[in-house]
C-alpha cells in the first residue's frame, strides 16, 4: 500500500517533469526560419514588376566600380597612357596595369570579369523572364537587357582577348558566352572561351536586337534607349574595322537630334558640387551616381583628394603640350591645391559615369566617312569641326586621319579606355610594346582557371 | 533503531560531553589565504577517524578526544590537509588552499563530475590563475594556461578580436571557434562589430568573477553539446557564494601600457638616399625600355635629370615647401603612441546561510590603448543568488550587467589608422611651419601632404565610439524528485545591445573624401535565449556499481538586429550627431535568426571504482541546414581504466594515480551564414532612386553540418602522493563535409557557393605536467603545458582556396599555408627582383632557375601561419608573506607575412612611403649581392606578394608576471582588516623572437579569416604593461 502510494507520487511528479521537456516538441517548426533581407530565388521573379526591378538590378551591377562605375575604361588607359601620366597610386594592381605586367591574381582583373558576368547574369534572369512582362513594356524590356549585355560582352572581348584585327578573330579565344540564368552548380557550369568574332558576334547580335526593340531617345532618358544601343554599336564596328556599319550607327545617333553638344566643353563635366546631376544633353548613355547608389571610379583614381579622389594618376605636362595652343579643353587640367596637376573631368564624387556621349559620335562618323571616302550624314570635316569649334579651334577643313585621330585624344582622353583601344584598331604602339602584345591583354583570372579548367589562359600569364 | 541510537550518540560527542578519560581540544580554522574563518571543516583525531566534529559558521571548533590522542586531522575540500600535533587544549589552525583540489570537480556540460572519474579530455583553469591579470578579456587572462588552447589576438588595440584554436583549426569556411557557455547557458560569442575589424564578444565579461574555466577538447567532454561542439566547448563557471560569514573583497590596480616593441624606419638622410637612388633606378629602366622609333628621353642623362626633379619637387612638398628636406628628422613611429594608463577596482561582497548563499560583485575598468585614440572601459555587476526553498527545491539566479565603453580606431588597412603613420616621411615636420597646425590640417596645404592623410589629425577631429550593454544571465531550479533523481530547469538570456557612434570632422576630409565631416550611428541588438531541462540520476548499486546518467533538451533561440545611419555635409564640427546632417547618406536595417532544437543524454558508470564506461549523445536541429539534411545525431564513448586501484599496484608507494582512457565520437559545427542552404535575391540593387534586386546566393537544399569524428587516448598521472601529476594525450579530429565557400565559376554571375566539401584532420599530442617542487616553508610550483598539432587539409576536390596575398587552402597543407612565388634576391648583373621559377620539368624535377618574371615563377608552398607548437610554463613560489608567480607562452614553428612589406620594404619601388631600415642594403651597381632589389621608383620591383615578406613569427613571451606580498595579520587586525596584499602584476614583460616586425603575435584585423592567418599589416604591437595594486579582506 505505502509502495503504491509512492510509486503514484512519484510517477505525477515524473509526468509533470516530463510534460515541461516535451513541450519543447512545438519548437520544430521554429527550425522554418526564412532571411528578413533577402528572398528565396524560386519567390525572386513571379510578376512583371519581379523583371523590372531585376531588370534595375541589372543597371545596379553594371555602375559598379570596377565596371561601369569607371573601372574598365580607368584600368584600359593605364595599360596605355605611361607618357602623359603618372602612376602614383598604392594599389599594386594598378601600378603593374602601368607597368604592363599584370599578375594573372591581380584583384582588378578579376572584378572586371566577376562583375561583368553578374550584369550578365541579371539580363539573363529578365530575358528568362520576359513571359511575365505586360506587352507593353515587352520590347523595351528585352532592349534594355540585350543592351547591357552586349555591352558588358563588347567590353570583356576587348579587355581578355587579343584585338580583332589581330590575327584570326575565329580562332583567337574572347571570353565564355552565357545566355541563361543560374539557377545551379553543375558541370554546365564549366563553360569554355568563345572565339573573339563569336563574342563580338553576340555582342552585335544583342545591341541590334537592342537598337530596334528600345524606344527611341528622349530628352531626360538614363536608362538605355535606342540612341544608346547604337552608340555602342558604333563604337563596336569602328573596333572592329566595319567603317560603313559604324558611319551608319553613328549617324543613327545623331539624326535623332535629340542630343547636343555642351556649349562648353567643361558643361559635360558638371560640378556644382558633391551632388548628383542628371545627364547632359551630350550623354548618350551613362551610369547614374548619386550618393544613395553608385560609384564614380573615374573620380577615385583621377581626381585630387581635394576632390574626394585618391588623387592616383597625375597628368604630365608633355600631355598638355600636345593640345593646340587655343584649346579651351586644356582648362580641365589644372594644379590642385598642393600644385600636381590632374584633370577636373571627374571631380564630382556624385557625377555620372560617362560610357558614351555626342561628341564620340561625331569622331566615329568623321573616321568611318574618311576612311570610306564617304559623307553618311555629313563630311568628316563638318563632323570634325563641330568638336573643335566647340573647343575653341579654327576649322580645319582638310583633315587627315592622324588629325581625327588626335582630335579623338584630346576631346575624350580618360574617359573610355582610348588609349589602348584605339591604339590596337589602328596598329599604334602601346609605350614601346606593339599593338598586339600578349602583356595589352588581361590575364584569365587565375582563381577562374582553377574554378573552371576549361578556361585556357592568354598567352604570356 | 540501533543506527538512531548512534548517530544520536556521535551527535552528542559532538554536543562535547565530558567523559573522564577525554580531553577538549578547542579553537579555530581559517584560510591561510585571507584569515577568513571556514566552516564545516572536519577536525578528526588521527588514526579514529570517527571521533571528532566540524567547525562551525564562525570557523570554531570544540571536540572531546580521547587522551591519549596525538594529533588532529583537519580536512575541508579545496584545501590541504593538515595534520596538527595536540600540545595543550587549543589549536589554532589555517589552512591552505589546494589548486589541484579545487578541480577535483569538473564542470561538465549539464552537470558536474569528479576529476577522477573523468573519461574525457578537459583542460581547467582557476580563478587564482586569472585574477587580476592587466587585460581585457578572460581569453588573454587564460593565455599560455591550458595545453592545446591556442589563443592569439589580431593586435594591440584594446577588445580586439582574438582567435581560439582548441587543438588546431577544423574549419575552413565556417567558424573555428568554441562554444562559449556561461553557467550552463550557451552565449553569443560571435563577433557583431559593423566594420571589417572584428571586436571580442567576450570582453564583455568580467573574469575577476569567474571561478573556473573548463575547456572541453575531446569528443567525450564536448559531444553533448552535438552540432557546435567540433571547435571545442569552453564552460566558464562564475563564483558563488559560500555559507559563512560574509565576506568583502577589494582590490585596486593602476599602471600603463607601452608598445611591446618599435619596428626601425629610415632616418631624414638614409630616406633621401633611397629616394634618390629610386629616381636613378627608375629614370634608366624608361630610358632602356622607351620605344626605339618614338623615344621619349634622347639620352640617359636627359632620363635622369627628368627624375631628379621630379623627386626634388618631391622632397621639398613633403619638407612643408622648405629646399632645405634635412631640416627635420622626424620618428613617425613615436607619434602612433599615447601615454596608456590603466586602473581597475573589484568589489566583492560574499556569503550565505545554510540555505541561501550569494556573490555579489562590481568592477570598474579604464584602460587607454598604446596606440593614440584607443581606450577601454567596463561597468559591471553580477548576483549570483541561490536558495532552498525546501529540502528538496532549490532555485537561484546568476546574472550579470555589464557596460563596456570602447574608444576605437580604424582597421589596420586605413590611412586614419595610427600604426599608418610610418609611411610619413622623416623629412616631413610635425607642426607645418607654414601654418602652425599638424601636418595636413586644413586650410594648410592637406591634399598631398603629407605623403598620405596623416592619422594626429584624427584625434580630437574624429572619434568611433562604442557602446555595449550587456545581460547575461539565468535563473533555474533543481528540484530533487527522488533520493537518486533530480530536474533542473534552466531559463538563460544573453542580451546585448551596441551602439556605434562616429564622426569624422572636416579636417579628416582627405580621410574621407567627404569635406564637411560624415558621420555614422548604428546600433546592434541581439537577443538569444536558451531553456534546457534535464534530468540527473544517480545511483550506486550492488555496491560496486556507480551510474550517473542526464538527460534533457534545449532550446535555443538568436535574434539579431542592426540598423544604421550615415550623414555628412555638418554645419560645422561642433555638430556631431546625423541629425545635424543636410545629407543622410545612407542607411540600413537588418534582422536575422537561427534556432536549434536539441535532445541529449549521457550516462557514465564506474565498476569498483577503477573500470569507466561513458556515453553520451545529442540530436541536433537547426534553421541554418537544408529541408533536406535537418537533423544530426553526435554519439560519443569512452572508456578509463585506474590502474592505481588494481591491487597489484596499490602497494606501489610513489604512485598515487593512474588512469588510462580513451574515447571516441562525433561532434558538428554549425556555423555558418544563417540561411546558407537558401538560393536567394537581394533587393539592395537600386539605381539612381529606382528600387533594384539582385541575385545574391545559390541554393544547395543539402547542405548540412560538418562532421568531426575525434579518437582521443591519454594517460593521466601522479606520483609522490600526487606532487607529481599530469597528463599525456593523443588525439586526431577527422573532420568531412566540410561546410566550404567553394569558388565557382564567376560566369555564374556569382563567385562561391556553401556546400559540404572537403576533409581534413587535426593530430596531436598534449602534456601537461603539475610539480609541488618545494612544499615547506619556501613554496615552489611549476605547471607544465605543451601542445603539438598537425593540421593537414586532405580533400578539397583540387581546389585552391584564398583571397589575400598569400593565404591559401590546399589540399596535403595546413588551412591558410603560405603559397606563392618563391623570392630570389636581387638579380646581381642588372637589380632586377628575381623569384625561383619553380616550374615542373619535363622529367619531373623542379626547375630551380630564377627569372625576373613574375608570372613565369610558379606558386609554392612558402610555411605556416599556424605554430606547430605551442605551451606554456608557469612557476609560482611562496615565502612567508611573499609570492611570485609567472608565466612563459610560446609558440614554435609559423611564419609571418608582412602584408605592408610591399610599401614598407619595397626598396623605394612603390612611392615615397618610408622604408624599413633594412631597404638600405639595396642592390647599387653590378656585382652586388644582396636580397633588396635596385630601388626603381614606382617600379614595382619586387613588391608583389612573395616569400620576400614571410619571416619567422616563433616566439617566447613571459606573458604574466605577479609579484605580491601580504602584509602580516597582526600589522592588520587593528585596523580591522582580514587580510591585505601588495602587488605587481605584468603582462608581455619580455619578448623572444626573430622576428623583425613590430609583434609576432599578430592577424590584421580588417582580413583576418580562417584562412587568412599570420598577417601583419600596420597592426599595432602587444602591449606591455605592468600594474601595481592592493587587495584588501575584511
Amino acid at each position: 500500500m505505502i509502495n503504491n502510494y509512492h510509486m503514484k507520487r512519484f510517477k505525477t511528479k515524473y509526468i509533470a517533469a516530463l510534460g515541461i521537456t516535451l513541450m519543447l516538441g512545438a519548437c520544430n517548426k521554429q527550425l522554418d526560419l526564412k532571411p528578413y533581407q533577402q528572398i528565396e530565388q524560386s519567390q525572386a521573379i513571379k510578376t512583371a514588376t519581379d523583371v523590372q526591378i531585376t531588370l534595375v538590378g541589372a543597371y545596379n551591377r553594371a555602375g559598379l566600380s570596377d565596371l561601369y562605375g569607371g573601372g574598365v575604361f580607368v584600368y584600359a588607359d593605364l595599360l596605355a597612357t605611361q607618357q602623359i601620366t603618372d602612376f602614383q597610386g598604392t594599389f599594386q594592381g594598378l601600378t603593374q596595369m602601368t607597368k604592363q605586367a599584370i599578375p594573372n591574381t591581380d584583384g582588378f582583373v578579376n572584378s572586371v570579369w566577376a562583375d561583368g558576368y553578374a550584369v550578365i547574369n541579371q539580363a539573363n534572369n529578365v530575358l528568362a523572364n520576359l513571359k511575365l512582362v505586360n506587352a507593353a513594356d515587352a520590347a523595351r524590356t528585352e532592349g534594355e537587357a540585350k543592351f547591357l549585355r552586349g555591352l558588358v560582352y563588347f567590353d570583356l572581348v576587348r579587355l581578355f582577348g587579343r584585338s580583332y584585327n589581330d590575327g584570326d578573330p575565329a580562332v583567337n579565344l574572347g571570353v565564355p558566352i552565357v545566355l541563361t540564368p543560374t539557377t545551379v552548380v553543375n558541370s554546365a557550369a564549366q563553360v569554355s572561351r568563345a572565339t573573339v568574332s563569336q563574342v563580338y558576334a553576340q555582342a552585335i547580335s544583342d545591341l541590334t536586337t537592342a537598337e530596334s526593340k528600345l524606344p527611341a531617345a528622349a530628352s531626360g532618358d538614363f536608362f538605355a534607349n535606342k540612341a544608346s544601343a547604337a552608340a555602342i554599336l558604333a563604337r563596336l564596328y569602328l573596333q572592329k574595322g566595319d567603317y560603313t556599319k559604324a558611319a551608319i550607327e553613328a549617324d543613327n545617333v545623331i539624326k535623332t537630334g535629340v542630343f547636343q553638344l555642351n556649349s562648353d566643353y567643361s558643361d559635360e563635366f558638371p560640378y556644382p558640387g558633391q551632388v548628383h546631376v542628371d545627364n547632359t544633353d551630350e550623354d548618350v548613355f551613362a551610369l547614374q551616381v548619386t550618393n544613395q547608389q553608385g560609384t564614380n571610379a573615374f573620380n577615385t583614381y583621377y581626381a585630387s583628394s581635394d576632390n574626394a579622389g585618391r588623387g592616383d594618376i597625375i597628368i604630365k605636362q608633355e600631355f598638355l603640350d600636345s593640345f593646340e595652343p587655343d584649346d579651351t579643353r586644356i582648362g580641365m587640367y589644372n594644379e590642385d591645391s598642393g600644385g600636381t596637376l590632374y584633370t577636373n573631368k571627374f571631380d564630382n564624387v556624385y557625377g555620372n559615369a560617362h560610357v558614351v556621349r555626342l561628341a564620340e559620335l561625331y569622331l566615329i562618323r568623321a573616321e568611318a566617312n574618311f576612311r570610306l571616302g564617304t559623307a553618311k550624314g555629313d563630311t568628316p570635316a563638318n563632323d570634325l569641326n563641330k568638336i573643335r569649334e566647340r573647343a575653341g579651334l579654327p576649322d580645319n577643313n582638310t583633315p587627315t586621319l592622324a588629325n581625327i585621330l588626335a582630335e579623338r585624344v584630346h576631346e575624350l582622353a580618360f574617359e573610355g579606355g582610348f588609349f589602348l583601344h584605339d591604339a590596337k584598331r589602328t596598329k599604334a604602339k602601346v609605350n614601346g610594346l606593339d599593338y598586339s602584345s600578349p602583356r595589352l591583354v588581361f590575364p584569365i583570372p587565375l582563381r577562374e582557371i582553377n574554378a573552371n579548367p576549361k578556361l585556357v589562359q592568354n598567352p604570356g600569364y | 533503531m540501533k543506527k538512531t541510537l548512534l548517530t544520536l550518540f556521535l551527535l552528542l560527542s559532538c554536543a562535547s560531553i565530558v567523559f573522564a578519560q577525554n580531553k577538549v581540544i578547542t579553537g579555530k580554522v581559517t584560510d591561510q589565504k585571507d584569515g577568513s574563518p571556514l566552516p564545516g571543516v572536519s577536525v578528526t583525531v588521527k588514526g579514529s577517524p570517527s571521533i571528532g566534529g566540524q567547525t562551525t559558521i564562525s570557523g570554531t571548533y570544540s571536540i572531546t578526544v580521547p587522551a591519549t590522542a596525538k594529533t588532529l586531522v583537519f580536512k575541508y575540500i579545496g584545501y590541504k590537509e593538515a595534520n596538527v600535533t595536540i600540545s595543550g587544549a587549543t589549536a589554532d589552525v589555517q589552512l591552505e588552499s589546494d589548486p589541484k583540489q579545487l578541480s577535483e570537480v569538473v564542470v561538465v556540460g549539464y552537470g558536474t563530475q569528479k576529476r577522477s572519474s573523468l573519461t574525457g579530455s578537459i583542460a581547467t583553469v582557476t580563478a587564482k590563475e586569472i585574477e587580476g591579470t592587466p587585460v581585457t578579456s578572460i581569453e588573454q587572462a587564460i593565455q599560455g594556461k591550458a595545453a592545446g588552447v591556442f589563443i592569439q589576438s589580431n593586435n594591440g588595440k584594446l577588445g580586439q578580436g582574438i582567435k581560439i584554436s582548441v587543438r588546431g583549426t577544423s574549419s575552413v569556411s565556417a567558424g573555428t571557434q568554441p562554444l562559449v557557455v556561461v553557467d550552463g547557458i550557451i552565449i553569443n560569442s560571435t563577433d557583431i562589430s559593423s566594420t571589417s575589424a572584428a571586436t571580442d564578444p567576450l570582453a564583455d565579461i568580467n573574469f575577476n568573477d569567474v571561478e573556473s574555466v573548463q575547456i572541453l577538447k575531446d569528443a567525450a567532454a564536448s559531444a553533448i553539446y552535438g552540432a557546435r561542439a567540433s571547435n571545442g566547448v569552453i564552460l566558464i563557471t562564475t563564483k558563488k557564494g559560500k555559507a559563512g560569514t560574509a565576506k568583502i573583497n577589494f582590490s585596486a590596480q593602476y599602471g600603463n601600457s607601452k608598445p611591446s616593441r618599435h619596428r626601425k624606419f629610415l632616418n631624414t638622410k638614409q630616406f633621401l638616399q633611397i629616394e634618390e637612388r629610386a629616381g636613378v633606378g627608375a629614370a634608366t629602366q624608361d630610358y632602356l625600355n622607351q620605344d626605339p622609333n618614338d623615344p621619349i628621353y634622347g639620352s640617359l642623362q636627359e632620363a635622369l635629370d627628368d627624375y631628379k626633379g621630379i623627386v626634388e619637387r618631391r622632397f621639398t612638398r613633403l619638407s612643408a615647401g622648405s629646399t632645405n628636406w634635412t631640416a627635420n628628422d622626424v620618428d613617425w613611429e613615436k607619434q602612433a603612441y599615447q601615454n596608456a594608463p590603466q586602473q581597475q577596482y573589484d568589489l566583492n561582497l560574499s556569503g550565505g546561510s545554510d540555505k541561501t548563499t550569494y556573490f555579489i560583485s562590481g568592477q570598474a575598468l579604464d584602460q587607454k590603448g598604446l596606440v593614440i585614440g584607443n581606450a577601454f572601459k567596463r561597468y559591471s555587476g553580477r548576483l549570483n543568488l541561490t536558495t532552498k526553498m525546501s529540502t528538496n527545491f532549490e532555485v537561484g539566479m546568476n546574472v550579470s550587467f555589464v557596460h563596456t565603453f570602447n574608444d576605437r580606431l580604424g582597421n589596420d588597412n586605413l590611412f586614419s589608422t595610427p600604426m599608418q603613420i610610418v609611411a610619413l616621411s622623416p623629412i616631413t615636420p610635425v607642426i607645418d611651419p607654414r601654418t602652425g597646425l599638424i601636418s595636413g590640417t586644413p586650410p594648410g596645404q592637406s591634399s598631398n601632404y603629407p605623403l598620405y592623410y596623416n592619422p594626429l589629425i584624427s584625434i580630437g577631429n574624429a572619434y568611433f565610439h562604442t557602446n555595449v550593454y550587456r545581460t547575461l544571465g539565468n535563473v533555474f531550479a533543481q528540484w530533487q524528485i527522488l533520493k537518486k533523481l533530480s530536474f533542473r530547469s534552466e531559463f538563460g538570456i544573453d542580451q546585448t545591445n551596441q551602439n556605434e557612434d562616429s564622426y569624422y570632422g572636416s579636417l579628416t576630409a582627405r580621410d574621407t573624401g567627404t569635406p564637411n565631416g560624415s558621420g555614422e550611428n548604428s546600433n546592434t541588438s541581439v537577443v538569444q535565449f536558451t531553456v534546457n531541462n534535464y534530468f540527473t540520476y544517480k545511483d550506486v548499486f550492488a555496491h560496486d556499481h556507480t551510474l550517473d546518467v542526464t538527460a534533457g533538451s534545449s532550446y535555443q533561440y538568436y535574434h539579431f538586429m542592426f540598423n544604421d545611419i550615415q550623414g555628412m555635409q555638418f554645419p560645422s564640427d561642433a555638430y556631431k550627431q546625423i541629425a545635424s546632417a543636410a545629407v543622410k547618406s545612407g542607411g540600413s536595417s537588418q534582422q536575422a535568426e537561427y534556432s536549434f532544437v536539441s535532445y541529449f543524454a549521457r550516462a557514465n558508470y564506474a565498476f569498483k571504482g577503477k573500470y569507466l564506461l561513458s556515453l553520451s549523445a545529442r540530436d541536433d536541429a537547426s534553421s541554418r541546414f537544408g529541408t533536406n539534411n535537418r537533423y544530426g545525431f553526435f554519439p560519443a564513448g569512452s572508456v578509463g581504466w585506474i590502474l592505481s586501484e588494481e591491487s597489484f599496484l596499490k602497494d606501489v608507494t610513489y604512485l598515487s594515480n593512474l588512469k588510462l582512457k580513451a574515447s571516441y565520437g562525433l561532434t558538428g559545427n554549425a556555423d555558418i551564414g544563417n540561411y546558407a542552404s537558401l538560393g536567394l535575391f537581394s533587393g539592395d540593387a537600386g539605381y539612381n532612386g529606382l528600387a533594384g534586386q539582385r541575385f545574391f546566393q545559390i541554393a544547395n537544399p543539402n547542405l548540412k553540418w560538418e562532421r568531426t569524428a575525434q579518437v582521443d587516448v591519454g594517460v593521466d598521472f601522479g606520483f609522490f602522493n600526487n606532487r607529481l601529476s599530469g597528463s599525456f594525450e593523443y588525439y586526431r579530429k577527422n573532420t568531412r563535409d566540410l561546410l566550404l565557400q567553394v569558388n565557382i565559376p564567376q560566369t555564374l554571375g556569382i563567385g562561391s557557393q556553401t556546400q559540404n566539401l572537403g576533409k581534413l584532420y587535426n593530430q596531436g599530442f598534449e602534456l601537461e605536467l603539475s610539480s609541488d617542487n618545494l612544499v615547506g616553508k619556501f613554496k615552489w610550483t611549476t605547471s607544465f603545458n605543451a601542445a603539438y598539432n598537425k593540421n593537414v587539409v586532405t580533400y578539397l576536390n583540387g581546389q585552391v582556396l584564398g583571397t589575400n596575398d598569400l593565404n591559401r587552402v590546399i589540399e596535403g597543407q595546413q588551412i591558410g599555408v603560405f603559397y606563392g612565388r618563391e623570392f630570389a634576391g636581387a638579380d646581381p648583373a642588372n637589380g632586377d627582383a628575381l623569384y625561383y621559377l619553380n616550374t615542373k620539368n619535363s622529367d619531373g624535377t623542379v626547375n630551380r632557375g630564377k627569372t625576373n618574371d613574375f608570372n613565369a615563377a610558379s606558386d609554392v608552398v612558402l610555411g605556416n601561419p599556424t605554430p606547430k607548437y605551442t605551451g606554456g610554463i608557469t612557476n609560482t613560489f611562496n615565502f612567508k608573506g611573499f609570492d611570485l608567480s609567472f608565466t612563459w607562452q610560446g609558440a614554435f614553428g609559423n611564419k609571418i607575412y608582412n602584408g605592408g612589406g610591399q610599401y614598407m620594404s619595397s626598396n623605394a619601388s612603390n612611392g615615397y612611403d618610408n622604408q624599413t631600415l633594412d631597404q638600405l642594403n639595396y642592390w647599387n651597381k653590378p656585382g652586388d649581392i644582396t636580397n633588396v632589389p635596385e630601388p626603381r621608383l614606382f617600379y614595382a620591383n619586387g613588391t608583389n606578394a612573395s616569400s620576400r615578406y614571410l619571416s619567422d613569427g616563433s616566439y617566447v613571451r613571459l606573458k604574466t608576471l605577479t609579484f605580491g606580498y601580504t602584509i602580516p595579520k597582526l600589522l592588520l587586525s587593528k585596523l580591522g582588516i582580514d587580510r591585505a596584499r601588495l602587488f605587481m602584476n605584468a603582462y608581455n614583460l619580455v619578448l623572444i623572437t626573430k622576428y623583425k616586425g613590430w609583434d609576432p603575435e599578430v592577424n590584421a584585423d580588417y582580413q583576418a579569416t580562417n584562412i587568412n592567418l599570420g598577417v601583419d599589416f600596420y597592426s599595432a604591437p602587444q602591449p606591455r604593461t605592468i600594474v601595481f595594486g592592493v587587495n584588501i579582506g575584511l
